[in-house]
């Protein structure tokens, strides 16, 4: 299990970047359908406990709107 | 518990919320991977953003450390970078200097400073952004441009061969040279931590999505389309080397070119400063 905190403000959006969506094995991206203050339209995740915590979609975002933090005793990649 | 901030917010400057790059850009992510390297630098060695200065030319790459890392950075003019970076780190040793820039600014205007900062092994760690095209003024052919594509300054295709930067770089005796592309964000920050390490001319591609405009010339489009034709055509180097011209076309071959020791040229001129001090009382 792995904590995943999205900034969705920071993001610029599912249908221009959608990075998140392409780099996640577990396909867990989706348009969140509102729109945040920059004008996008931020991803959310669909099943946030089935995340495995392998941190791409955090690396790939080129906005730092991901954070993964990973449960004590899992090894950061 | 959710996070108020992201971890690396503490090595961006407090007043710049914003990337200034369009949405998808490869730029956010090479800008990730420095921050990254340096976090975990942090960590192992206790290396902080005062030991840094960031230099970058003129184009959307150069916008990576300025205005968003928390450090001493110089933006300065197209081409010039690592001719403004050998003065810097001639006139202080001690820091770490860091050159961020484009693949038009570091391998077109500014090709002559690249190659012989690399002869000379100065050390600076250069990390060429390499979207294969001037991103930042429209979409005009680069050095980099795969040939055949058409560009707003090459509406028929390109007539002339990509430039293999990375190589050239190694040939004019970088000690460490390393390709990766931004589909490769783990392999990127382990090259660039290897290269902050590395006493001496290091060298870092960063194979990067320009969404806008490269995007558009090249009808590939999307941010994730580039991403996976990077993801489809990257090659490991050690496959590469066993493989003809004809096989390796279209492919990108991503790894280390080399890994090497040499003299390196500040410490050599401290050395020397040192030495006729004393020569001299
Ligand atoms: C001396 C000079 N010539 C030309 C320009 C115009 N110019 C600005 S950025 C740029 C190219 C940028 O391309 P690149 O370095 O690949 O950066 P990118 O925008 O693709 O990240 C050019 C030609 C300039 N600013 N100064
Ligand atoms: S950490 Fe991995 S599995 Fe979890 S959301 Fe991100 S990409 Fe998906
Ligand atoms: S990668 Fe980042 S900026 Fe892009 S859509 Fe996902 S969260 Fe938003
Ligand atoms: S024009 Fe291209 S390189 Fe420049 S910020 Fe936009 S996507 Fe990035
Ligand atoms: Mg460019």
């Amino acid at each position: 299990m792995a904590k995943v905190t999205l900034f969705p403000q920071a993001c610029k959006g599912m249908e221009d970047c959608g990075i998140c969506a392409l780099v996640c094995p577990q396909h867990l991206f989706t348009s969140s359908g509102e729109m945040n203050e920059a004008g996008y339209v931020p991803t959310r995740l669909t099943e946030p406990e089935e995340c495995t915590g392998c941190q791409s979609c955090m690396l790939s975002c080129p906005d730092m709107a991901i954070v993964v933090v990973k449960e004590k005793g899992e090894e950061a990649s | 518990m959710s996070l108020a901030e992201h971890p690396l917010r503490k090595y961006t400057r407090p007043h710049v919320k914003k990337t200034t790059t369009c949405p998808g850009c490869g730029n956010g992510i090479v800008a990730q991977a420095i921050l990254w390297a340096i976090d975990e630098l942090n960590r192992e060695e206790g290396l902080s953003m005062d030991d840094f200065v960031f230099v970058s030319g003129i184009g959307c790459s150069a916008w990576i450390p300025s205005p968003l890392f928390a450090a001493d950075t110089l933006h300065t003019t197209h081409g010039r970078p690592i001719a403004f970076a050998t003065g810097v780190k001639l006139g202080l040793p001690r820091q770490k200097v860091l050159v961020a820039s484009g693949d038009g600014d570091l391998a077109a205007i500014g090709g002559n400073h690249l190659i012989h900062a690399a002869r000379r092994n100065i050390d600076l760690t250069v990390v060429m952004v390499n979207n294969g095209i001037y991103g930042m003024t429209g979409g005009q052919t680069a050095p980099t441009t795969p040939r055949g594509l058409n560009t707003i300054t090459s509406p028929y295709g390109t007539m002339e061969p990509e430039f293999n930067v990375a190589a050239m770089v190694a040939a004019a005796g970088a000690p460490y040279v390393a390709r990766w592309t931004t589909y490769h964000p783990r392999q990127l920050k382990r090259a660039i931590k290897k290269g902050i390490q590395k006493q001496g001319f290091s060298f870092i591609e960063a194979i990067s999505q320009c969404p806008v405009q490269y995007g558009r010339v090249s009808k590939l489009g999307r941010a994730t389309a580039i991403l996976e034709h990077f993801r489809d055509h990257s090659l490991k180097l050690a496959k590469a080397r066993e493989m003809s011209e004809e096989e390796l076309a279209g492919k990108i071959t991503v790894g280390e070119f080399c890994d090497r020791q040499a003299p390196e040229l500040a410490s050599q001129w401290s050395e020397l400063r040192a030495r006729l001090g004393k020569e001299q009382g």
